[in-house]
């Protein structure tokens, strides 16, 4: 008998649960390691597990061991994708290294589906490849990175106070690399030596996916909010602001940071943080990580701010349903996540700023649900203007449907346009002076791909987002005279110097760039700007390196960060006293 | 009445050319002779090289008879800040550790993780937690030695500086069984932060304070935990045991990482992992599993670069920092103690404005750990500038240590902000036999200056 179409029975799945460490090994729930159950996008997998994006290699460097790949795929009696590790021991949580596997692929695979979700496209790697090594036990070490150069996430395993510790059981360690891996492919040159904001952008990202993904978790958030009365309901101060910011979810790495930082209580506890208000001229505020920490308490302080407004309509007589009260806060922590990851698309493709996420977040949101009901913009606007992160200039970011003139599309193929980067090149060509980009630098177009989303009305939007990158490679003396050049051009007769530590022969290399946004017709939308002629950044920039030592291995600057091949996030992850070393 | 404490009345310090090392030779002068008819003492601050000079080989047993010649032929006290080679390699030296075994040092002062035989019921603030650590470091030593050995002596590349750095954490048994007799014959002790010094005794006028190390009571974070729990390095003993490290690291294995950005490298990537494959990847499947295990063994050498690194943080804050008050004058001495060791001391700058005082006024300081980028704190350096510009002494040489930017030693960095606060003076580019000598009378108004 033909199978009908509402027969499930000979339905595709989109989608097949996979157990995976809802938190990490030392966060537990009536005495057993906190699961969760998750979908995750299906695929053919082969063992491994292997899939179209992500290949789980079992290598451990340390002891040059391979595994056996395993074998995830199981079906069930009724012929459709099961769960081998539905209901795991925690012995075998901690020992099989088979449900290792089905953990970091599950929590990789969930969190570029995010990704790819919130932009409406298949996104690439950093890399020439399309799948990306997971190595759950790479070795013994008390870190875990991605490397672009060898493919991969990388993950550790440590012993600490007796107790050994797999950095690729924790989970957001496993979403923190993974987010690291796709912002590379979304923007390859945030690895490139620049302002202190980029580096600090890629830490706090992957910190503020890692989280968020763990808060989306409704499992987690019930957990952490506590154990019911008889009704379901808990008191409503477990829900109040302070609360939710100390509450567990909310601190990074558990179990690696425990026993990295002596007990502190996880690597970074980033809501609720207050910097002091000069933070960008303190040298502590320059390492990275500490200073990502501003852009992701901003986010983190949003979240306490939308999960505790969408409580306050369920409060009755000083309680709330503890099961609504988690299901609201998973809702925020994804809302949130997608307006965050959709602001990718609109930053600049070099040299980033803190204050070019806002801009990107607040008119990616504005574009696809132009009314801010619920006041999600206004808060997070809110949370950021307190950490002393406003809107960037607004020649930054430009609406060009509001330009004077209209940009010149002769001979132009709007199909073209939509994936083609010889035919943006054209456009940008054809309108430089519009778009005011300077021909005589070098410029590439680095890359054109379409999105598709929906918004709230359920409209679909649709755009095309080019990025390109325009390099100069002159002496240090020569951007001196440059920039004194460009400051004139630009009315300003500040004098133009240099670190003392850049000798004037000193080869350095300058980039700027811009991302435009077309729409579903090809038209220019949105052009976000770095000029390269912008004397201020580019010292600044210069400055910035020369003061922190950043010159590659043939001493040039803007190059290179002069890390060692596969090595730009390994070294990141230790322990710092910030802003004390040189 | 009580007679009156003799007063010195002038100080010289000497830094000797080591190449990268430590050599010191504080000398102080009083008017009139003391009790044993010598109107000096002298202090002697580590004796150790690694790396001779770019210019020259450099002998310890010759800087051994500068330094007999410098002290007339007595030693009033010995100081080794710590065990690293290069603050002590000088006393495993027959010829050296003769002239300096003739010099007669009647103190020998050491941090308290050189203590012997530390009791189980040994009094706080060393505890438990301190216990462990030397237990935790000793470990480390066997680790260290275990990996210098399987890397062997092959010549150039990533994996010799991990061999060489691992050679650097070894655990000197020479130079110690010495200084341990020296110990024996005439008088010791091993300090922490807060301790009070017998060198006050042994020089009159010279008040002692001891910044560090503090011990893990004391101050938890001064080495971290990994470091100093002893099941972390058996764990990496049994893999160097295992022979794995032998084979990663095969000699005849290209090296892909010489230390130069990819960019700049002759080989490209491929070339350069298709000139071998160790024998250990060749059990491994031909694909995608082969492909990855070639390229983590490049990982796995950075990861042993970063355990061993983790030791060496771990010994240089055992560092003794010791803080000397000369009449109106204060010395510096920090040895190679790091940011984690210096933490014990800055922690308290906010509530102690007197220790913020006495750091201010500081009018020589050696510059910690070779220049390195985390030995000299940025706020130790903040306290000095256009109304007080100390003098610092720079032992090193360029090359040394560090495969890039970030990891050179000096840090290029630091240098240029000691030259600009300080009156800078460096061992670089110093003659075979010459020594930076600086002087100073002890009255206040008066600085350092180089004879």
């Amino acid at each position: 008998m033909a199978k009908g179409v509402l027969d499930e029975s000979g339905l595709t799945p989109q989608s097949v649960q996979m157990t995976i460490v809802a938190q990490d090994p030392d966060v537990l729930r009536d005495g057993r390691i906190l699961t969760a159950s998750v979908r995750v996008p299906a695929q053919h997998l082969d063992p491994g597990p292997a899939s179209a994006r992500f290949w789980v290699i079992d290598y451990d460097a340390s002891t040059g061991q391979l595994r056996e790949p395993a074998m995830l795929t199981v079906v069930g009696s009724d012929g459709r994708p099961t769960d081998r590790f539905e209901g795991i021991s925690d012995r075998d949580i901690l020992r099989d290294r088979a449900f290792h596997a089905q953990n970091v692929y599950a929590i990789a695979a969930r969190t570029l589906a995010a990704f790819e979700s919130a932009l409406g496209r298949r996104l690439p790697w950093g890399f020439d490849g399309h799948q990306l090594h997971v190595v759950p036990h790479a070795f013994a070490e008390a870190n875990a990175y991605y490397s672009d150069d060898d493919q991969a996430l990388l993950f550790g395993y440590f012993t600490a106070a007796d107790e050994q510790i797999l950095t690729c059981l924790s989970h957001d360690v496993v979403a923190h690399e993974t987010a690291h891996a796709v912002l590379d492919g979304l923007r390859h040159r945030f690895l490139e030596p620049s302002l202190p904001d980029q580096a600090a952008f890629h830490e706090a990202l992957a910190d503020v996916v890692a989280l968020l993904s763990v808060f989306s978790i409704s499992a987690v958030l019930e957990h952490a909010l506590g154990e019911p009365d008889a009704e379901g309901r808990i008191d409503a101060a477990v829900a109040a602001p302070e609360a939710v910011r100390n509450s567990l979810p909310l601190v990074l790495g558990e179990q690696m940071g425990g026993a990295l930082n002596l007990g502190r209580g996880g690597l970074r506890r980033s809501a609720g943080l207050a910097p002091p208000p000069d933070w960008r001229t303190l040298p502590a505020w320059e390492e990275c990580h500490q200073r990502g920490e501003v852009l992701a308490s901003a986010v983190l302080d949003t979240l306490v701010g939308l999960w505790t407004e969408r409580l306050v309509p369920l409060i009755r007589d000083g309680r709330l349903d503890r099961d609504r009260a988690a299901e609201e806060g998973a809702k925020s922590a994804d809302h949130l996540l997608r307006m965050c990851l959709r602001g990718i698309d609109y930053l600049p493709p070099v040299d980033f700023e803190f204050e070019d996420f806002v801009a990107a977040v607040l008119l990616a949101d504005t574009v696809l649900a132009p009314d801010d009901d619920h006041g999600y913009r206004s808060t997070l606007r809110g949370c950021f203007e307190r950490m002393g992160v406003g809107l960037p200039p607004a020649d930054r970011l430009v609406d060009l449907a509001r330009a004077p003139d209209a940009p010149v599309y002769h001979g132009l193929n709007f199909a073209a346009m939509r994936t083609d980067s010889d035919e943006v090149f054209r456009f940008i060509w054809e309108n430089a002076e519009w778009l005011d980009v300077d021909r005589r630098y070098h410029l590439n177009v680095e890359s054109v791909r379409p999105s598709t989303r929906t918004g709230p009305d359920g409209l679909v939007l649709t755009e095309a987002v080019a990025d390109y990158v325009q390099t100069l490679e002159v002496t240090a003396a020569e951007l001196v005279e440059l920039a004194s050049g460009w400051a004139a051009e630009a009315g300003d007769d500040a004098a133009v110097t240099l670190n003392p530590l850049v000798a004037p022969e000193t080869p350095v290399q300058l980039l700027g760039g811009g991302t435009l946004v077309f729409d579903q017709f090809g038209r220019a939308k949105y052009h976000i700007r770095k000029p390269l002629a912008d004397w201020r950044r580019q010292t600044e920039r210069l400055d910035y390196l020369a003061r922190t030592g950043t010159f590659d291995s043939g001493r040039r600057v803007g190059f290179s960060t002069g890390a060692p091949r596969g090595q730009r996030f390994a070294a990141l992850h230790e322990p710092t006293y910030a802003g004390e070393d040189w | 009445m009580a007679p009156r404490k003799p007063r010195p009345e002038h100080i010289a310090v000497r830094m000797y050319q080591v190449g990268f090392g430590d050599c010191f030779l504080l000398s102080v002068r009083y008017p009139k002779p003391l009790a044993d008819g010598r109107a000096e003492r002298h202090v002697l601050i580590d004796f150790g090289s690694t790396h001779s000079p770019l210019s020259h080989k450099v002998d310890m047993a010759d800087i051994a008879e500068q330094i007999a010649d410098d002290c007339g032929g007595r030693l009033d006290v010995m100081v080794v800040t710590h065990r690293h080679k290069d603050h002590l390699s000088g006393f495993a030296n027959d010829e050296a550790a003769a002239t300096v075994d003739s010099l007669r040092p009647g103190l020998i002062v050491r941090p308290w993780t050189e203590t012997p035989d530390l009791h189980a019921d040994a009094a706080a603030p060393v505890g438990a937690a301190s216990r462990r650590l030397l237990t935790g470091l000793s470990e480390g030593h066997a680790f260290a030695g275990q990996l210098a050995a399987a890397i062997g002596d092959k010549g150039g590349g990533l994996r010799d500086r991990v061999r060489k750095l691992a050679d650097e954490q070894l655990k000197n048994a020479e130079a110690i069984a010495r200084l341990d007799m020296w110990a024996e014959q005439a008088d010791s002790e091993y300090l922490h932060a807060g301790m009070a010094s017998k060198m006050e005794d042994v020089v009159p006028g010279m008040s002692v304070e001891v910044l560090g190390p503090p011990t893990v009571e004391q101050h938890p974070d001064v080495v971290n935990a990994r470091a100093r729990n002893p099941e972390y390095w058996m764990l990496y003993q049994g893999f160097v045991a295992s022979g794995l490290p032998n084979a990663t690291l095969d000699p005849d294995d290209h090296d892909p990482d010489g230390g130069a950005d990819p960019e700049l490298a002759g080989a490209t990537e491929e070339e350069a992992f298709a000139a071998g494959t160790a024998t250990l990847e060749r059990d491994i499947p031909a694909g995608p599993a082969r492909w990855l295990a070639t390229r983590l063994r490049n990982q796995q050498v950075h990861s042993l670069k970063r355990i061993v690194r983790s030791l060496d943080d771990a010994l240089n804050n055992t560092s003794l920092i010791l803080a000397l008050t000369i009449g109106h004058k204060r010395l510096l001495f920090p040895g190679d103690g790091q940011i984690e060791n210096w933490r014990y001391t800055l922690d308290r700058l906010p509530k102690d404005k007197a220790l913020g005082k006495r750091l201010r006024s500081v009018d020589l300081y050696k510059v910690g750990h070779h220049g390195s980028r985390n030995a000299t704190p940025r706020s130790l350096l903040d306290l000095w500038g256009d109304d007080h510009r100390p003098a610092s002494l720079l032992s090193t040489r360029t090359d040394a240590h560090g495969d890039s930017e970030a990891t050179a030693v000096p840090r290029a960095t630091l240098v240029s902000a000691l030259k600009e606060r300080t009156d800078f003076h460096s061992t670089e580019g110093l003659a075979k036999g010459a020594t930076v000598v600086l002087e100073t009378d002890v009255a206040a108004g008066e600085r350092f200056s180089r004879v």
